[in-house]
């Protein structure tokens, strides 16, 4: 039996660009109206800036004042918007379907604006989620694209904005993520692509997760809108600056062990392509996980596709007996390595001795390395997944509770109570600057058959 | 007429920072901000790849850090980088790990640690108010303890390609009933097959069953004349080959694919005889190949695909744990363990396999593992009564109160033909979930106390 002989597709995915789609904050979207009450209700605690609690305590005054002072003209934009918001339904349009279409756009301007990240409950709380929606009314044509912020195999994001809405700030800004339909299908991606939508829109919401606004499809195309991640990858920083110093490492593998945590715990999935280049940081320095193409929902029972990334692969996905939620935690003990060493600690230039250094997997470490950084490092990359740190009894607590952590104050770090070590610098929410530049799309392009259509596009109908 | 958005992207930071502190002198707490944002723009600036030449370095290092009455920058991230390039020793081009100097793994350096802790918390930037500002403090020592290091130059600095083989669905393969191919070999052949994998780190882990699958799904592939191409650079490797007889070149274009032309092929690097093999990147997943490899005399090759491969290893395994799951769902003491501990403790179990007539377990022994009869039988004797008590067959399960406490054992038991069993010690299950007296008293406080006066080879 021969998989994959035919054509000249690489299985190996060059999938590294895909995903290079950026956010800031995750977020209540919704119904403009009630937006505000929503998160009142839930008191979050993520309110940042609007100040619409019963009495405002004199601190928030004394920051709006200066804020007023410093900037006059950006309270007002905020209250004009709230305005708009609420009489976006003046604005006739033909049908009932231009209509929904407009108002989807606004809705979509407005999350932007007011993003914030959920509460773990309202994340699982699919039936009250505004964000992560498949949407039956947006197309293509809906936004502007304005730049490449990555490409891969079958799919390239775009930065764009909505276009013709009435109050179109041109600071409010998305990424599209475009996925062809024949490439999907060509690379034997369709399965994986199913998975990166549904464990997408299940965990939107989280603040260190990029967020899932939308979802929407045409005729040969999927689309994922995403929020857009000013940063650029932590990979570029990480490449840049060597290494990274103590400090910055735990704080950036803090934030992966709590989407970690999440995503074991709360969700049953396993992200599966831990590494630098799958990890944004945002405008206020805080991590967004993106790329969630090999994401998968396991929960109780082990799964055998190999994939991943060759310096990051754990043994058992390499023997193939079977994996879960464990090789995360294997690959964050790559990650932390590579964070402290400036490389990971399994690596050849042959690719089958890289496998055979992590099968047996020996870690040596410089001999500048903490203590405490080794300990959390051979704890995570053990092979034997019984004895695997995070996997263990305790789960993601164990890993929480290591000493290499215990400056870490969890629960202000889940609610973004500190800046992260490298805040970008930026000319306004759109900047790009921190993103590469990319070859133009090609033109050519295999079209999406109408025997194609009938045979796929079941798999496709939720999306 | 609008602000710069640079400005308006600065006074949100400071609006949160602001919302965030709340300070009481607000003056100084904007001034201390603008002041700390220049200061890590400019070393962004700096760190940048177009200014790290020597010089820029260099300026980086006298102008900015250590100049600044209010502590380190908050974005303090990135660690000194001067140390590292100039010490970095050229190291071979095929060194594939760290030079054994510098590597240790006993020595740890506390002052290391202990000063980068320190200095953990103020990657924050600053604190409430202006009072609290923390003195200037030095570069973290984790900068300067390396002593000089060779990590390999070589390393591939670019971004990493994400790879993945074909979607596996063992449910799937439950209905199918698929059943590896099965090509015929003679005894010396299996022998040498044998061997020439034995060195493969794919095949050592596999257990006797898997590796007669695996090697009776090998193909014989004649190659009847000298000059055929089995394998092209550049190509697409769904195949592993180990040579039955014969004689491989193997050529390697520094262009990454065979071009057409005369040196097409690129430099022979080496040649591959009876015994050999070539291409096992293919049984991971579908990535170029390396080399081409083309036959120097008429040769036999074994052949095996990745998805036969791959489906063998999948399907053993997926069976084993299902089998272990369905063993573990019988054993009272563990019944309210829930799906996913139990697929825990499934997946930890370890096979043992010994010889008729070995003692398992020893009567009077203090306990520590927990067995289940995978396949074979196995006899209970007490001391003092040569006649035995009781036959344990397959999927018959013993010694689990040794999970609970470290009574002696009640009995021995020792195997009347060869025994494969499934076994985990008392650590490796409490490493896994916990003490299991919790896990019982879950369903039933009254449970736990009851069965501590059980006999441990009572059901």
């Amino acid at each position: 039996m021969i998989i994959g002989t035919g054509t000249l597709l690489r299985i190996v995915r060059t999938w590294l660009y895909t995903n290079l789609n950026a956010q800031i904050r995750k977020a209540l979207s919704g119904e403009p109206a009630f937006s505000y009450k929503h998160s009142e209700f839930l008191g979050s605690p993520f309110k940042p800036l609007h100040i619409l609690s019963k009495p405002t305590p004199p601190p928030q005054n004394m920051a709006t004042a200066v804020k007023k002072l410093l900037h006059p003209h950006r309270s007002r934009d905020e209250e004009k918007s709230g305005h708009d918001n609420q009489s976006s339904g003046h604005d006739r349009q033909d049908s009932a379907s231009e209509r929904a279409r407009e108002e989807e756009k606004q809705n979509l301007l407005q999350w932007e604006e007011q993003k914030q990240p959920l509460e773990p409950g309202q994340i699982d709380d699919a039936n009250h989620k505004t964000i992560g929606q498949s949407s039956n009314v947006l197309r293509q044509q809906d936004f502007e694209l304005i730049k490449t912020l990555g490409t891969g195999t079958f799919a390239r994001v775009w930065l764009v904005r909505l276009k013709d809405t009435n109050n179109g700030n041109e600071n409010t800004v998305f990424a599209l993520k475009i996925l062809r339909k024949t490439d999907v299908i060509r690379l034997k991606q369709v399965e994986h692509v199913r998975n990166e939508r549904n464990v997408l829109a299940g965990v939107a919401g989280h603040p260190f997760i990029t967020t899932l606004v939308a979802s929407f499809q045409d005729r040969d195309s999927l689309y994922m809108l995403l929020d857009y991640c000013p940063g650029g990858e932590v990979f570029s920083y990480l490449r840049r600056a060597r290494r990274f110093n103590e400090a910055t490492s735990q704080f950036y593998a803090a934030e992966i062990v709590l989407i970690l945590e999440f995503l074991h715990e709360r969700e049953g999935v396993a992200y599966r392509d831990l590494k630098p280049e799958n990890i944004l940081i945002d405008a206020e320095g805080h991590l967004k996980l993106v790329d969630f193409g090999f994401a998968k929902k396991v929960e109780n029972r082990e799964t055998y596709t190999l994939c991943g990334t060759p310096e990051y692969l754990a043994p058992e996905v390499i023997r193939n007996t079977g994996h879960g939620t464990a090789v995360d935690w294997w690959a964050f003990g790559i990650l932390v390595y590579e964070f402290l060493v400036g490389q990971p600690p399994f690596w050849d230039q042959n690719p089958m001795k890289i496998y055979e250094q992590i099968v047996e997997g020996r870690v040596r470490f410089p001999s500048a390395m903490s203590s405490n950084a080794r300990d959390l490092i051979s704890g995570l990359c053990t092979v034997d997944t019984s004895k695997r740190l995070g996997n263990i009894s305790g789960g993601a607590g164990a890993v929480k509770a290591h000493p290499w952590f215990q400056d870490i104050d969890w629960d202000s770090l889940y609610y973004r109570k500190v800046n992260g070590p490298i805040v970008p610098h930026l000319r306004g929410p759109a900047d790009t600057r921190n993103f590469d530049e990319y070859e133009p799309e090609s033109a050519e392009r295999e079209p999406y058959t109408q025997d194609m259509s009938n045979k796929w596009d079941e798999y496709f109908k939720d999306f | 007429m609008s602000l710069p958005p640079d400005y308006s992207n600065e006074i949100s930071a400071l609006d949160r920072e602001i919302l965030k502190s709340q300070p009481h002198d607000v003056l100084q707490f904007c001034a201390n901000f603008f002041l700390r944002r220049l200061e890590s723009q400019r070393a962004e600036f700096l760190l940048a790849p177009q200014h790290s030449s020597p010089k820029g370095r260099g300026m980086a290092q006298s102008t900015f850090p250590g100049n600044n009455p209010f502590g380190k920058s908050n974005t303090s991230a990135f660690e000194s980088i001067e140390e590292d390039d100039e010490n970095d020793v050229v190291a071979s081009p095929t060194a594939s790990s760290f030079a054994p100097a510098v590597m240790d793994k006993a020595h740890p350096q506390p002052i290391a640690e202990e000063d980068t802790f320190g200095n953990f918390g103020n990657f924050a930037g600053f604190s409430g108010s202006a009072g609290a500002v923390k003195p200037p403090q030095s570069q973290p020592p984790s900068a300067n303890p390396h002593e000089p290091q060779s990590f390999p130059n070589n390393y591939n600095l670019n971004r990493r390609t994400s790879v993945s083989a074909e979607s596996l669905n063992p449910a799937s393969s439950a209905n199918d009933n698929w059943v590896p191919p099965f090509h015929p070999k003679t005894d010396e052949q299996q022998a040498r097959l044998r061997s020439a994998v034995a060195g493969n780190f794919l095949f050592s882990h596999l257990d006797d069953e898997q590796s007669a699958q695996v090697l009776g799904a090998l193909q014989e592939k004649p190659i009847p004349t000298k000059g055929i191409k089995v394998i092209l650079q550049g190509d697409v490797g769904d195949y592993f080959y180990v040579v039955e007889k014969g004689l491989f070149d193997i050529y390697v274009n520094p262009s990454g694919k065979l071009e057409n032309g005369p040196d097409g092929l690129g430099t022979k690097v080496s040649s591959v005889g009876q015994g050999g093999s070539f291409g096992e990147l293919a049984l991971m997943y579908n990535a170029p190949r390396a080399a081409t490899v083309v036959t120097a005399e008429q040769s036999t090759l074994w052949a095996l695909d990745r998805v036969t491969f791959r489906r063998i290893l999948m399907d053993s395994a997926f069976q084993r744990r299902r089998m272990y799951e369905g063993f573990l769902e019988e054993v009272p003491l563990l019944s309210s363990l829930t799906p996913y501990e139990r697929s825990k403790i499934a997946d930890a179990l370890e096979t043992k396999k010994f010889p008729p007539g070995t003692t398992i377990i020893q009567e009077g022994d203090v306990g520590e593992s927990f067995y289940i009869l995978e396949s074979g039988e196995a006899d209970v004797y007490k001391r003092g009564n040569s006649k035995s008590l009781k036959r344990y067959q397959k999927g018959d399960y013993f010694g689990e109160l040794a999970l609970l406490n470290d009574a002696p054992r009640a009995a021995s038991v020792i195997s009347t033909s060869e025994v494969k069993l499934a076994t985990l010690g008392k650590n490796g299950f409490q490493r896994l979930l916990g003490p299991v007296e919790g896990i019982m008293r879950r369903n039933d406080p009254s449970k736990a106390q009851h069965s501590d006066t059980v006999d441990p080879l009572s059901k």
